[in-house]
């Protein structure tokens, strides 16, 4: 009985890490799929976004949620920064470069943020009470995170499918030069989805602190970076929706095994659910090596 | 500023890359010429702009290191001629960037401190008939294994430095310990207190902070003599070598006081969710959880409490609390929790303490420390534990130095086995086989209304423990731990 509530409530809070998990990861998947960059430093920009809710928190009391439009503001207007300062530059350049490049960037944002912020382990909190649902207790941030990911993720997909700057994009993705003869402006979608990818990216960052709203630091990244990596590859790289749907299933798989796992005497059942989730992940690699929503 | 320089050639070699390209455009397109090396020019001046601010960036950084320490770089050279004073290195491995930079930043300050106390307040050292000056020499280690290693080797071979003041944390210096005592060169950790280290044979490697088999046994004995009848501790616990060594301890320690460990689990390193593992210690339905390992994890695991509602009477969770931040992130749903601490500001140790047992005490109290601690650090920062630890391990150096009349670590390391002084720290005194700290005494902090006070060890406490704590629905409509 016990374990069955258990796995409810594991899995219910899967699904809601799982879906900030997705829209951490859809820049880094868009900006692969357009660009064909890996950004090394994506963790960086998270970082930013967590930072962007906890200063207009702190300084002048505006709630996360409002802070999201902010973020994606501020992230816009980096990535076309960094685009023309570097990455445009990199579009034809060997992998080595570009991955070198974005693992700069990321270092340089962390540590400019180091110099300004300081390194603390900050935090803020927002409390708008808790619903209790059942076996499930959680707090209404957290389905909030849950609930702007989803309608973020679906304006995505709507501006992707309806809109002609979108379906330009898609048209690059699949083919470059197909896109070029077609007239399509290729410099202009590169610098259009960096910024994008990157401006996401940032939002997420504001999404991650509604679900944990401590612990905000400026080397938080890298543990961002290596999961959004792995849901990148699941979702198959290059396709942001694919990315948002394997972040949620990447988020249900971790949480969820963890009451199967804790069945098995002897073993440290958290240390474990990574490992289910990476074995997860071959599985589908082996089935669909492209990844679940990717191309040939 | 490694990756800095790296990145700056890279960026040279894009831009000739980009100058040679340039070139060929303009042989081949004679009447785009115009615009062509404009637009090059433009491009030019974008990376050029680029490189300049990383360059500003690199130097700022490397600006800040002479800021930090004004008095000690500037004053040296000065008093050299007058006393004929030679300086002294210390070498340190320090965590300036990287997960440990926080850490690492205040335990150099701290070191700093104590250096300005030795040549400004002491004297400097005296060896026979020489005094000598001391200064830290330190290099950033990034909180990296590989690089302390090499830093360490560095500072023994290179800088012949023959004094080392260990890494933060006790992976690093576990990593730091094999390569100094391959040069012979002594080495005291600070930061580093896993009981791990001291059972390998180290000679050269001291311990100046209370090692992890102390931390959390405090707690456990604050909470057999306020509550008898709390029985059921539950143990949640980061899977690091720190919190494996602290929780170890603890669990025996527990069991041979009569307590029943009725959860006994870790978590991973990079954890964004507790909430799992926290249902399963629900249901374990236990008095009191000991917990954590380091500030984001133990922000998260205070946090998640709150939010599935576990209620107990009293936490105690590793490190993360010991910080003024900790209550700041977390605001009222800190109230009451606890934390060991080597050290606190308001701790009782002084020349008077000191009196007390019958033995020396050694560097600036604890008021002197903090005025010489702002003007080093530059900022209102109050010292946390790191700094205290990090000048308790240089006045060590300094009080077993001028004990044994030598330079030599060996002769050094000798004349620790035999001392026992106290500082603003408290108390140093090592186990003469392993090296390990014996003297040192931890202290147990809890948030009271918006403050730490010290609440045990009786002796070192300003003000009783708060127990049980308020529940965390107490806590939301206001209630403080407070008497």
């Amino acid at each position: 009985m016990i374990v069955s509530e258990q796995l409810v409530s594991n899995l219910f809070y899967g699904a809601l890490l799982g879906s900030v998990y997705g829209v951490a990861t859809m820049g880094l998947s868009l900006i692969f799929g357009v660009l064909r960059i890996v950004n090394v430093g994506h963790g960086a920009f998270i970082m930013l976004g967590a930072f962007t809710a906890f200063w207009m928190f702190t300084l002048y009391s505006v709630i996360p949620i409002l802070s999201i439009p902010i973020a994606l503001i501020f992230g816009l207007a980096l990535g076309f920064i960094i685009f023309f300062s570097t990455i445009k530059r990199l579009i034809d350049a060997p992998e080595l470069s570009t991955l070198l490049a974005t693992f700069a960037i990321g270092i340089f944002i962390e540590e400019v943020a180091k110099f300004v912020w300081g390194s603390d382990y900050v935090g803020f909190s927002w409390d708008i009470g808790t619903l209790y649902l059942g076996p499930v207790t959680v707090p209404y941030t957290k389905l909030l995170a849950f609930l702007c990911s989803a309608i973020i993720a679906g304006l995505l997909y709507v501006w992707f499918t309806k809109t002609k700057l979108g379906t330009a994009i898609r048209a690059v993705v699949e083919d470059r030069e197909g896109a070029m003869v077609c007239g399509i402006n290729v410099g202009r979608i590169y610098s259009v989805s960096f910024a994008i990818g990157i401006g996401l990216t940032v939002l997420s960052g504001v999404l991650v602190t509604l679900f944990v709203p401590v612990g905000i630091n400026v080397y938080m990244g890298p543990d961002y970076t290596l999961k959004a990596f792995v849901i990148a590859v699941l979702g198959g790289l290059g396709s942001p929706w694919g990315a948002f749907i394997a972040g949620f299933l990447f988020g249900l798989f971790e949480n969820g095994s963890y009451t199967l796992l804790g069945l098995i005497p002897g073993v440290e059942p958290f240390a474990l659910t990574r490992f289910v989730a990476f074995v997860f992940l071959l599985i589908i690699l082996l089935i669909k090596p492209t990844g679940l929503l990717g191309g040939e | 500023m490694g990756y800095t320089s790296d990145l700056i050639r890279y960026i040279y070699f894009i831009l000739q890359k980009q100058t040679d390209k340039l070139l060929t455009i303009h042989m081949i397109n004679h009447h785009k010429c115009e615009v062509m090396s404009l637009r090059g020019k433009w491009k030019l001046l974008m990376v050029g702009l680029f490189v300049l601010s990383l360059l500003v960036a690199g130097c700022a950084q490397q600006e800040q290191k002479p800021e930090a320490t004004p008095t000690p770089e500037k004053k040296a050279p000065e008093e050299k001629p007058e006393k004929k004073a030679e300086t002294l290195y210390f070498g340190a491995p320090i965590s300036l960037t990287g997960k440990y930079s926080k850490e690492g930043q205040m335990s150099l300050w701290g070191m700093q401190v104590a250096a300005k106390w030795i040549n400004d307040v002491y004297g400097g050292l005296k060896v026979g008939d020489k005094v000598y000056k001391v200064e830290i020499k330190y290099y950033d280690d990034q909180s990296n294994k590989e690089v302390v290693q090499s830093m360490i080797e560095r500072l023994a071979v290179q800088d012949g430095v023959k004094f080392i003041l260990a890494p933060y944390s006790s992976g690093l210096t576990l990593a730091a310990a094999p390569i100094a005592e391959k040069y012979g060169v002594l080495m005291n950790s600070h930061g580093g207190a896993s009981d791990y280290i001291f059972e390998q044979g180290y000679y050269y490697v001291v311990q100046t902070l209370s090692p992890a088999s102390k931390y959390q046994t405090g707690f456990l004995d604050m909470i057999k003599k306020v509550d008898p009848d709390a029985k059921r501790v539950a143990m949640i616990y980061k899977d690091t070598e720190f919190s494996r060594a602290v929780f170890n301890a603890a669990r025996e320690y527990a069991e041979a006081n009569g307590f029943e460990v009725v959860f006994d689990k870790t978590y991973p390193k990079d954890v964004q969710d507790l909430s799992p593992i926290l249902n399963e210690l629900k249901a374990a339905n236990p008095d009191i959880i000991i917990g954590g390992g380091h500030f984001a994890d133990g922000q998260l695991l205070t946090q998640q409490l709150a939010e599935l509602k576990i209620n107990v009477k009293a936490i105690s969770i590793l490190v993360a609390p010991a910080l003024p931040k900790y209550y700041d992130a977390l605001g009222t749903k800190a109230e009451g929790i606890c934390a060991p601490a080597q050290w606190e500001v308001g701790v009782t140790y002084g020349p008077e303490a000191a009196k007390k047992l019958g033995m020396d005490y050694f560097g600036p109290t604890q008021d002197e420390f903090l005025v010489l601690f702002k003007e080093i650090s530059g900022s209102d920062e109050k010292p946390s534990y790191h700094a205290a630890e990090g000048a308790a391990a240089v006045l060590s150096y300094a009080y077993a130095i001028e004990k044994a009349q030598s330079l030599d670590p060996e002769k050094v390391r000798e004349a620790m086995n035999d001392i026992e002084f106290m500082t603003l720290y408290g108390v140093w005194k090592i186990d003469p086989e392993t090296g390990k700290q014996i003297g040192h005494e931890m202290v147990i902090i809890q948030w009271q209304g918006g403050t730490k006070k010290i609440i045990w060890p009786e002796a070192a406490a300003n003000a009783d423990p708060y127990y049980p704590i308020p529940t965390w629905e107490e806590k939301d409509q206001g209630k403080l731990a407070k008497h």
